[in-house]
């Protein structure tokens, strides 16, 4: 596994490079974080200055914490990013399978079914989704689960057609010989997608339920249709609202913004190692 | 060859039965219903059309004179080949870079993604105060730098500039993911064994990693291209309803505008119809493309 | 037709009812509204039993059977001034009645708007709704969904009975009321008195004219400041309404023309053009086409911009632009604010400066579906007669308006120096006119409201964009 390396130019040529994108990714973070400890006339001043002594103050924090149900919004948003995340890896990864594997006449229909799957803009879907989920007794009601499937369900479906793309081109790179050799040993098609392809895939489905999450919880527009109580607001819906009436009061933004990513940021630098590991499992059987 | 074991397609229907199910529920049948309303009568959003315009392809026609769809379609297109060539391309080397280092690789993996972490609303309230002509971030700088005056990062000229940046910035990260995904699966040995044979590390990345890459390549061009149509929020939020003038508008912000904001609600229907054409047939055009190539 | 709201309207305004401070009801906030808040919370129970009462009398045996649940959606949500209030009045309407209410608030943006109308359209619209009254309640007008107020005195005699008859506005469908206001609204002309100042230019009186304004603006801007603070490309809207109304007068701007041509059309036309004017004269900012709201407003309370027409909202947004941490009014720089002023709006031809834009844009609608549910019926009417009491109005009205028969006296020694000068300002207000936008709302505001870059940089004439407007307004 180990790759032999000495400090050579070029690869101080690269570190630097890859150090400099680095930068540009961290530092608005930091930024932001800063500047939530700063009193909103201050902010634009002083944007770069660390918030220390006259600058600092917890007052956006405070009132980010007073004005809203935080740890309520936080549950909701997991809840249904989670959700998501697993409904779209288990089918997405069962329908990619079959796409990749299979020809059958009408197959290249499909694929492009998909892709045009990824396209509908959701704004042009929502409405007819909303008074369906309704007829099901789904949307608009007062029970919390039931609001909150009826987020996920049109979730999964926009996730879908991007995890099976992303899923079909990874197992379509896959060499058949594995399955080959199961098949041999007697598996049906059902065995070899448990127990071939799934453990091989695993980099990828790792990939996949990332987005699916983050693009979950980041998805504004489809929460702001459906989760209409104040008790059920996601976390996103929660930042919408208070930036909405006070779009300047830059330091109240900064605070809301740094409490919706860094849990992010911090779940994902977690399970970061679990995701390598997924990969390298990849890479050894490949 | 394998095709022995895929020769009962039974399974296949399977397999894409609930995920096909999903898609048909939440998105074809919504959609069908999306192109049937483009040829409605429909101002009020939510509302059920009930007669169709006269003549039934009106907006089509309309969006022929439309000087925005041409400005939409036109951005749009630029984003294309900045995604493509800004996001993927940057992806790629810092995702090969990435792969011949020893040191940081999990760092540069997880810092890189960051952007992707951030929801875009968020990020366009960052950006909009990064740019803002008085006074954010990069007007500072040049202030220090000893600029004289403000430079409006908004105006006509080089709005597009401004809108794109970030979009391009944000995306790195997404496409850097899937393809170290691709490049840890390729096997050790290969390297291993040209490494003996005197290759050179860009020679084992022009030889190995790029041809190996080739299909995760096909996949993320795909998705740029795919997704530069349907990108929004970003852009929404920096400059909404295609400030300054109309010139920044993109298909994907245009159909919001009309739907949403304008309360042309049919006509943002055929918008939609618009977007997921242009998006199958570029996307074939990209498959195509890479076929040919095939190793 | 609308009616316009006038002297009447003026007599419920004047008594400007205000709490301490304008912007929303956080901690140290409480404590003041708690000696008005106190005696409402104290006389609200008196008032508003009977009515629950008789309620329960009329409705016999399935109302009584205990609490209710009311699923109410409203604008109060987010960082409206409001917000706050709102939960107060719902928590002490709960605590009195025992019935529970389920709210479904939000911003009003247009996805809240389209969501509204999806509501109705499905079936699972609210009970009750605070909503615009304007051409935004069309639909669910016309489909018969809400109950006029005619209908609910029927069986509740005393229902909005404490409201001024003449300012609860009548439906653009029907004629009929449905809405029972709560909080109004004005839209005058701020001042950053520093910047006139520094130019040299005195302060604008009640007789302040169009040409004065003019004069005043190449003082300012050959002092290297912006006279106007605002964002054409963004927020348009009171610019065009007071460009308009500065054509016509008090009498016949809330009249939609039938087209671009005829009188009251040009009135639109010339309107347009002298913003346009002002434009090329080069009054507004320099990135007034690509700037946003938030960021002119910010030059007018940095002193980089001296004039700004808006609402009787942005009072709060001034005044916590003058404190140091925004959420804590403890924090006030009273010099920096007694640099703001509010006046009136420059006048030409038959509009005096002093006749204003402002009235009562939305208000309580019960819908069909709670008055036809025998459970809900009662509660609806208590909660919207809870909530358009006496004692409730004032606390949410502020600085603006209030429909109310009797407004109770204010106590002016709460004041900050800008909400003093707002009712002063107000009490010399010679009319009050409700926005014609309200009344031209949809597509049809596209060609002039976006459109206005095109306008004022001469791409598009204005004469098309207004006839372009008009046209679809006529086919809605």
């Amino acid at each position: 596994m180990t790759k032999k390396k000495t400090l050579s130019p070029g690869l101080i040529v690269v570190y630097v490079i890859l150090i400099i994108w680095a930068l540009t990714t961290v530092y608005p973070i930091i930024w932001v974080i800063q500047n939530a400890f700063k009193a909103k006339n201050k902010i634009l001043e002083n944007s770069f200055a660390l918030p220390t002594g006259d600058l600092f103050t917890m007052a956006n924090f405070r009132k980010a914490f007073e004005t809203t149900d935080i740890f309520g919004a936080y549950k909701s948003s997991l809840f249904i990013s989670t959700m998501v995340a697993l409904l779209v890896v288990l089918l997405a990864g069962m329908g990619a399978y079959a796409l990749a594997r299979y020809k059958f006449p009408g197959s290249s229909l499909i694929n492009s079914l998909v892709i045009g799957a990824m396209m509908f803009p959701a704004f042009a879907t929502v409405i007819a989704v909303f008074q369906m989920e309704f007829r099901w007794g789904l949307a608009n009601t007062g029970s919390w689960l039931r609001n909150m499937m009826s987020v996920i369900l049109p979730q999964v479906a926009g996730n879908m057609a991007f995890a099976m793309v992303v899923l079909t081109g990874y197992i379509k790179g896959l060499p058949i010989e594995l399955e080959e050799a199961a098949y041999m040993e007697g598996c049906n098609a059902f065995q070899i997608y448990f127990k071939v392809i799934m453990p091989l895939t695993k980099p990828s489905f790792a990939t996949v339920a990332i987005f699916s999450f983050l693009w979950s919880y980041n998805d504004l527009f489809t929460q702001s249709f459906f989760l209409r109580r104040p008790d059920m607001y996601s976390i996103t819906m929660m930042l919408n609202n208070i930036s909405a009436k006070e779009g300047t009061d830059y330091g109240l933004m900064a605070a809301v913004v740094a409490l919706i990513i860094v849990p992010v940021i911090i779940v994902y630098c977690c399970l970061q190692k679990y995701i390598i590991k997924g990969m390298i499992a990849g890479a050894v059987k490949g | 060859m394998g095709a022995n074991i895929y020769r009962n397609k039974k399974p296949a229907l399977v397999f894409l039965l609930p995920a096909f199910l999903f898609m048909v529920v939440f998105l074809y049948y919504p959609f069908f219903k999306n192109i049937l309303n483009s040829f409605m009568h429909l101002k009020q959003l939510g509302a059920s059309a009930t007669e169709f315009n006269t003549p039934w392809y009106t907006n089509y026609e309309e969006m022929l004179h439309d000087p925005n769809v041409w400005t939409s379609v036109k951005n749009t297109i630029i984003m294309m080949l900045v995604t493509l060539i800004g996001q993927v391309g940057i992806a790629i080397i810092l995702a090969l870079m990435v792969d011949n280092i020893s040191r940081g690789k999990q760092f540069f993996r997880t810092v890189f993604f960051f952007p992707i972490v951030i929801s875009a609303t968020a990020l366009g309230l960052m950006f909009n105060l990064i740019f803002l002509r008085d006074k954010g971030m990069v007007n500072q700088i040049l202030e220090i730098l000893g600029k004289q005056n403000l430079t409006d990062w908004k105006a006509e000229g080089i709005a597009l500039v401004t809108m794109m940046a970030p979009v391009m910035w944000q995306y790195v990260g997404f496409y850097f993911v899937i393809l170290v995904t691709g490049l840890n699966n390729i096997s050790e040995e290969l390297y291993e064994a040209a490494r003996i044979d005197g290759a050179t590390a860009l020679q084992r990345v022009r030889y190995i990693s790029v041809p190996l890459l080739h299909n995760v390549i096909c996949t993320c061009s795909v998705l740029a291209v795919t997704g530069a149509l349907k990108v929004f929020d970003l852009p929404w939020v920096m400059f909404p309803k295609g400030m300054p003038l109309k010139s920044t508008f993109l298909t994907g912000t245009y159909m919001y505008y009309q739907t949403m904001e304008t309360k042309n609600v049919d006509y943002g229907a055929a918008l939609a119809v618009l977007i997921v054409v242009l998006g199958v047939i570029l996307a074939k055009v990209v498959n195509a493309i890479f076929r040919e190539k095939d190793y | 037709m609308k009616k316009k709201v006038i002297s009447m309207m003026l007599a419920g305004a004047m008594v400007l009812s205000m709490t301490a401070c304008g912007n929303s009801g956080n901690s140290s906030d409480a404590g003041s509204a708690a000696s008005t808040g106190g005696d409402a919370a104290a006389e609200a129970p008196a008032t508003e039993a009977p009515a629950a009462e008789a309620g329960q009398e009329t409705e016999a045996p399935a109302a009584a059977e205990g609490p209710v649940e009311l699923v109410v959606t409203t604008t109060f949500a987010g960082e409206d001034s409001n917000a706050q209030n709102y939960k107060d009045a719902v928590k002490a309407w709960e605590a009195e009645t025992g019935n529970t209410v389920v709210d479904t608030s939000a911003t009003a943006d247009e996805t809240f708007k389209t969501r509204v109308a999806t509501d109705f359209e499905t079936g699972s619209e609210p009970d009750v709704l605070f909503f615009f009254n304007g051409a935004d309640s069309n639909s669910f007008i016309e489909a018969g969904k809400v109950v006029s107020i005619d209908e609910i005195r029927a069986e509740y005699p005393d229902y909005a009975s404490n409201m001024n008859e003449d300012l609860i506005t009548a439906s653009l469908v029907d004629n009929k009321k449905y809405a029972v206001p709560a909080n109004g609204y004005w839209e005058a002309m701020f001042v950053n008195t520093e910047v006139l100042d520094a130019a040299g230019v005195a302060m604008p009186g009640a007789d302040y004219t169009m040409d004065q304004f003019k004069a005043d603006c190449e003082k300012i801007k050959a002092a290297g400041y912006a006279p106007i603070a605002a964002a054409l490309g963004n927020i348009p809207h009171y610019w065009w309404e007071f460009a308009i109304f500065n054509n016509q007068s008090p009498a016949n701007h809330l009249e939609i023309p039938e087209s671009a041509a005829d009188e009251n059309g040009q009135s639109w036309v010339a309107g347009m053009n002298d913003i346009k004017e002002l434009y090329e004269l080069g009054y507004f900012p320099e990135n007034t086409l690509s700037a946003t709201d938030d960021e002119t407003f910010a030059m007018f309370t940095e002193g980089k911009a001296a004039f700004l027409i808006d609402g009787s909202w942005k009072v709060g947004g001034i005044v916590s632009s003058c404190q140091s941490d925004p959420n804590d009014p403890a924090t006030l720089d009273t010099a920096k604010l007694d640099k703001f002023d509010v006046t009136y709006v420059p006048g030409k031809g038959s509009r005096k400066a002093t006749d204003l834009v402002g009235g009562l844009s939305s208000g309580y609608f019960i819908t069909r579906k709670a008055w036809d549910d025998p459970a809900k019926r009662a509660a609806a009417v208590s909660f919207v007669e809870y909530l358009t009491s006496d004692e409730m109005v004032p606390k949410f009205a502020q600085h603006g308006a209030s429909a109310l028969k009797n407004a109770p006296e204010v106590d002016a020694s709460e004041f900050n120096s800008l909400q003093i000068k707002a009712m002063n300002m107000m009490a010399g207000t010679t009319s009050l006119t409700g926005a014609v936008q309200d009344l031209f709302a949809g597509d049809c505001r596209v060609s002039t409201f976006d459109g206005m870059p095109e306008i004022v940089t001469g791409r598009v004439a204005a004469e098309d964009a207004v006839a372009e407007g008009l046209e679809a307004y006529q086919n809605q």
